[in-house]
């Protein structure tokens, strides 16, 4: 008997073991994220440009009296991501802030009836080898090294199978180093179009142009079907990632499959990043070491321009022109000539820079340094009864607003004022937090953007600019820059020439500790590109940091001294590291003036333009780079800094470091950094100091200085940290090795806790098309195209344009031309008798793309008819 | 008489003396090989880790590789460097890369670095780690580890104590019972220890966090953090309950299996037998005829225990997000952290060089068998 009990005991194990070993790992986090994509970015000390909103995407369905968030608290933890759903769905966190990518992490949110953001994450490509068609090294063909090979794998591979079969579908197939969620994606959809149909899957197609070309290369096919090339098989080299989000690993044998099925021998070899960086980033492509690398990049935002990605990707002038890889791209002359006019903004007009991109197209596409695959798209879950807004782009935990928008909500949406949401996410403290070369990863973002606040918000729908605390704004570019203005916050103006005032501050004297004017810098005057006039409100200084004190000018003009300071020598505060960084900052900035300082109003003068009005706005706020910081909090850091106690940067602490006398990467919130900083609030207490009193003196009063030392004495005592911003959260509870901390609301932040709702969800267009199914060729036609937004018509003025793109049945574009407006969410396709006589007998494809001005993303909609 | 006996007692005292005399020299001079050998040991185990953890200097290349990298997508998103003119951005990027590479000691060749490594180690200077920080934000290697260690030291220590005592005390039971229904169950157990703890760390989750919604699925406290005292380490012991289940349940009927074959051994010995026949308690039988020469075993298997505590558990850890040295660890190698590594490792050599040092004089003193420096 009891060895029955025995062996059922051991059968139920075993069965069990089995069970588990078919479940899905535990993934750790991957230490590193993916690179982020290109995006642009603002001086130093200040925060990025700002667009005005256009259109509220949703009408604020609710309104109240409460400022500040609309949940009391926030309790942060780490979470793995592979049980961030099951974490949810059982209670044991409200959110999982981070992104989940994969196709099963959806299905697992849709199954456990969570809520879910939908943003686009990590694009997929691949990247090829194009030295040879002998590689130096082994001897051996490079087939890659001939571009119509490269462009031949556009046909090669099915981008609507690897959606389906490893996305789910629920990502869109990418032929264009532009995404496909981005506003250039929508101003040029009729290219792009062009370009997706150019390279639509044709399996027969590529081996045909493949097998042309490795004939002409001197391959021949042995009797097992096999390309060989001197009697040797001709074996292709794949680098297939194994980390990251895990989708290119099928993503990888695909492709390896397809190689094989016409005659290739795949050597797939499946490596990290660490393990194949040396490989295809630093090894010299003439070594043959590899062919292929799976290659995926990041988004950190909503890019309203991705014309640099030509030069990025596929130039030896890149950002990675360091590699010898970038180094081995050869564009033509005329290419390169138009990567560099998208990359640096060089047009008069849109109408040209839409011919350079249409050129681009033409002349860099098809190089096919790489061929892209997927875009991506992450994943956010929350559970039901729980609302927040993200970025289409970024996700929840990137931008600001979700803190301001966080809210518990009832059976019919509405917001619920109070509660603590328990937040999860993969990481939290990793590196030491301070606001001049802080930590900055995601995972500390994400706390730090609630705690600190900012002149403007980026639109998480538009990738646009949203004042926050300013009240208006004046751009002046110089003429023939082919700059628009969207916003009703910011009025642009045009001028033949822009001087900057001889009175501007342009540089800093580290000894004298004033800012040097542009009158004795440039005694012959200085000329800008782009003037920014940024107005703030009156009630600016009735703004609290999260110790009580408040906001004055000097909290705006510290962060300009401390983008000059670590910088330059001589000063107390000197960091080598941050040497280079001054430079690059300086050889485009022109000035700054404080043209009045109640109400505050500051003019900007710099060289960097964009094209959006709103961008060219430089907004100074109290953000160091790295976080909000008050006058006086940077005041006693830069003791700390000044005696070698502390260092704001990793590469300064580790220079001054020896053995007996370890000097701290500063942290405004933990560690040995702490009694440092107390012990330097004490001492600018006793003494009330006026940091840099020949400039901050005219700003700051001696009683001001006692006043605010004393309430960050009081703030470090009650918390227990100097993290101090003016966001709606303030950081309440630390628990470093537990990672776990605890954000409260900040009752004296100003504004309505609904100020954000507007953004609560994404305005994207549904699109119908209805008309004949059958059409003459010669004869006109008539297609109604209905655009709505959950079941209501779409506004006209939320629309910025209808465009339609006729495929003939070989799959050629044969027109694009704009729909006309009928009625709000009603719009009508004409074609004329003379573009269906184009169309050939057979099935044709009339296609609809609707541009928002709400939302970036464009929306598509299909009509196959019957041309006869 | 007295005059006759005295030579003999000089004689006995002068036996004695020598005796003593050669005995301190024995152990004197095992002591001193004892040392050199052990620390010629960690000498090597600690520059094999040194060549593993940076793949004979392969690291650097990767290293270089993630710095420029780092660099080239961080310089992609300012508008500055884009508008500076070819030779200065070339410039700029080998400033950086240089900047860069000096703070992480790329500058020197891989073979110094080792040395260096090697010889700070041997002197406990932990230094600076080159990208990891301490919880609480230091770079300090020292820091990082001691951060860590409480919690590991509660949960390993916790697990390890209970599995080891629990398991003797079965086993020692059993021993005496052998055959009966448990020991068979105990047997037909064992080999449910071949799978890892968080093995059953997961399942455990599933079970009691997923779908019981008793315990939580991992860290160390709740969050919302309770208040601090008695409400705070009843929040840490909730959060113990799981990876200590796991860490007990993956281990404990090999461990029991193991300790009752070896005490049974014992058992049948015929001075047990004997002892037995004289009508003695199962309890002063196990105590005294058992327990008392397995003592040496015991006491080396204890020593080695006490030392692994400290190194946690990698993958138990990461799975119960439990913030031990298991973690650190796993965060420092995929770093590629060489201080990190190195830390850890020269601190888990020296403890267990000096624990299988003290081991021979402890096994002298329990068991008069032995004799330190000893030929037999």
């Amino acid at each position: 008997m009891s060895r029955k009990i025995m062996i059922v005991l051991g059968l139920l194990v075993v069965a069990s073991m089995i069970l588990a070993a078919c479940g899905p790992a535990e993934t750790p986090a991957a230490p590193t994220a993916e690179p982020p994509a290109p995006a642009p970015t603002d001086e130093p000390g200040a925060p990025a440009p700002t667009e005005a909103p256009t259109a509220a995407p949703t009408e604020p369905p609710f309104t109240t009296t409460r400022t500040g968030t609309w949940v009391d608290e926030v309790s942060m933890s780490v979470v793995t991501s592979g049980s961030a759903v099951t974490q949810i769905s059982a209670g044991a966190i409200d959110i999982y802030g981070g992104n989940l990518a994969t196709p099963q992490d959806l299905q697992a949110i849709r199954d456990a009836g969570l809520n879910n953001s939908e943003q686009y994450g990590l694009y997929y490509e691949l990247t090829f080898n194009p030295s040879g068609p002998v590689f130096e090294g082994t001897g051996k063909l490079n087939p890659f090294a001939v571009q119509n090979v490269r462009e031949a794998m556009n046909w090669l591979v099915d981008r609507d199978y690897l959606n389906q079969e490893i996305y789910g579908g629920v990502a869109i197939p990418k032929f264009l180093p532009i995404s496909a969620g981005f506003p250039d994606y929508a101003r040029y959809v009729d290219l792009a179009r062009a370009v997706e149909a150019k390279y639509a899957y044709n399996f027969d197609k590529a081996n045909e142009v493949i097998t042309t070309e490795m004939e002409a290369l001197g391959a021949v096919k042995n009797a097992d079907g096999k390309w060989t090339y001197n009697d040797e098989l001709v074996t292709v080299i794949i680098l297939i990632r194994t980390d990251s989000d895990g989708t290119r690993v099928p993503q990888g044998d695909y492709v390896s499959n397809q190689l094989e099925s016409i005659g290739f021998t795949v050597d797939r070899q499946y490596k990290t990043s660490s393990e194949a960086s040396p490989l295809w980033v630093l090894g010299n492509p003439a070594d043959g070491l590899w062919h292929i690398y799976t290659g995926a990049w990041g988004v950190s935002g909503i890019s309203r321009s991705e014309g640099d990605n030509f030069q990025f990707f596929y130039s030896p002038k890149s950002a990675y022109g360091f590699s010898p890889l970038w180094q081995a791209y050869t564009l033509t002359e005329e290419a390169d000539v138009v990567s560099e006019a998208l990359a640096l903004n060089d047009f008069n007009t849109f109408d040209e820079r839409r011919e350079l991109f249409a050129q681009a197209m033409d002349l860099i596409i098809p190089t096919s340094y790489r061929v892209w695959l997927i875009d991506g798209k992450g994943f956010s879950p929350w559970k039901p009864g729980l609302a927040v807004s993200y970025d289409l782009a970024a996700g929840i935990d990137i931008n600001p607003l979700w803190s301001r928008t966080l809210r518990f909500v009832d059976e019919a949406g509405l917001p619920i004022e109070g509660g603590t949401v328990k937040w999860g996410n993969s990481d939290l403290f990793v590196d030491p937090p301070n606001p001049i070369a802080g930590s900055n990863w995601t995972y500390d973002s994400q706390w730090q953007n609630a705690t600190g606040d900012y002149a403007v918000m980026g639109n998480p729908f538009t990738g646009n600019y949203i004042p926050n605390r300013i009240d208006r704004a004046e751009v002046t570019v110089l003429e023939g820059l082919p700059v628009i203005n969207t916003t009703d916050w910011v009025t642009l103006d045009f001028a033949a020439q822009i001087d900057v005032p001889a009175d501007a501050w342009i540089d800093w004297d580290p000894a004298a500790q004033v800012f040097k004017t542009v009158g004795e810098a440039y005694p012959d005057g200085l000329t800008a590109k782009r003037k920014s006039v940024v107005y703030y409100p009156s009630e600016l200084y009735d703004i609290k940091w999260h110790d009580g004190s408040n906001m004055s000018a000097a909290d705006f003009i510290m962060p300009m001294i401390m983008t000059f300071e670590p910088g330059t020598e001589g000063s107390a505060i000197y960091d080598e590291s941050q040497v280079g960084a001054l430079e690059s900052f300086k050889s485009s900035f022109k000035g700054f003036r404080i043209v009045s300082t109640d109400p505050l109003t500051i003019e900007y003068y710099s060289d960097v333009w964009y094209f959006d009005a709103d961008w060219n706005v430089t907004g100074m706020w109290p953000e160091y780079g790295y976080g909000n910081a008050s006058w006086h909090m940077i005041a006693v850091s830069n003791l700390a800094d000044a005696a070698g106690e502390l260092a704001y940067s990793a590469d300064k602490a580790d220079a001054l470091s020896s053995e007996t006398a370890p000097v701290e990467w500063m942290s405004y919130v933990g560690g040995p950094s702490l009694e440092i900083l107390s012990k330097y609030l004490d001492q600018a207490a006793s003494e009330s100091l006026i940091p840099y009193a020949p400039t901050l003196g005219a700003y700051i009063t001696a009683d001001e200085a006692a006043a605010r030392y004393a309430n960050l004495q009081a703030f470090y005592a009650d918390r227990g940290h100097f993290w101090v911003g003016t966001g709606p959260m303030i950081l309440d509870q630390v628990f470093f090795v537990e990672k776990t901390a605890t954000l409260v609301r900040n009752p004296d932040y100003p504004d309505l806790a609904d100020k954000w709702l507007a953004f609560s969800a994404p305005k994207l267009s549904e699109v119908e098309i209805d008309g004949a199914g059958r059409v003459g060729i010669g004869a006109e036609a008539t297609f109604d195209v209905f655009v709505s937004y959950q079941g209501d018509a779409y506004p006209a003025d939320e629309i910025d344009n209808v465009k339609y793109l006729l495929f003939g049945a070989d799959g050629s574009l044969i027109e694009v031309g704009e729909a006309e407006l009928v009625a709000d969410g009603q719009y009508v396709v004409t074609l004329s008798a003379e573009t269906t006589g184009k169309l050939a007998a057979g099935a044709a494809k009339l296609e609809v793309a609707v541009v928002s001005k709400v939302v970036s993303v464009p929306s598509f909609a299909a009509f196959e008819f019957v041309a006869e | 008489m007295s005059a006759e006996s005295q030579p003999l007692e000089q004689t006995s005292g002068s036996v004695k003396a020598k005796a003593t005399v050669s005995t301190l020299a024995r152990v004197g001079k095992y002591t001193g090989s004892r040392l050199i050998t052990l620390f010629i040991t960690v000498v090597i185990g600690v520059y094999l880790t040194i060549l593993i953890a940076n793949m004979g200097g392969y690291v650097d290349n990767i290293m270089r590789g993630e710095i420029r990298e780092g660099i080239a997508m961080r310089l992609a998103r300012d508008e500055n460097y884009k508008n500076m003119a070819p030779e200065d951005r070339t410039a700029y990027v080998a400033t950086l890369v240089s900047q860069e590479e000096t703070r992480m000691g790329l500058d020197r060749p891989f073979a110094v670095r080792s040395v260096s490594f090697l010889v700070n180690a041997l002197q406990l200077k932990l230094g600076r780690a080159i990208n990891m920080t301490s919880d609480s934000g230091s770079r300090l290697v020292s820091l990082i580890i001691l951060e860590r260690l409480p919690a590991t030291l509660l949960l390993m220590a916790t697990s390890n104590l209970i599995l080891f005592f629990a398991a003797i005390l079965i086993a020692l039971s059993l021993s005496r019972r052998y055959g009966s229904f448990v020991d068979k169950m105990v047997v037909g157990m064992s080999p449910t220890s071949s799978a890892p703890p968080w093995f059953y760390g997961i399942f455990m989750i599933l079970i009691f966090a997923a779908f019981l919604k008793w315990l939580p699925f991992g860290g160390m406290i709740d969050s919302p953090p309770p208040a601090e005292g008695l409400p705070y380490a009843l929040s840490v012991l909730k959060h113990m309950i799981l990876p200590v289940s796991a860490l007990i349940l993956s281990s404990i009927f090999i461990s029991i299996y193991n300790w009752r074959t070896f005490f049974l051994i014992y058992s049948s010995e015929d001075y047990v037998d004997m002892a037995k026949a004289k009508g003695l308690t199962d309890k002063d039988l196990e105590r005294r005829y058992i327990l008392r020469p397995t003592l040496p075993t015991i006491i080396t298997s204890f020593g080695l225990l006490l030392i692994g505590i400290w190194t946690g558990a990698i993958i138990t850890e990461t799975v119960f997000q439990w913030p031990g040295i298991g973690r650190a660890t796993f965060r420092a190698i995929g770093l590629y952290d060489t201080p990190v590594i190195v830390g850890l490792t020269i601190i888990y050599a020296y403890m267990l060089a000096i624990t299988v040092f003290l081991l021979d004089f402890i096994y002298a003193l329990v068991d008069p068998r032995v004799k330190v420096g000893g030929s037999k």
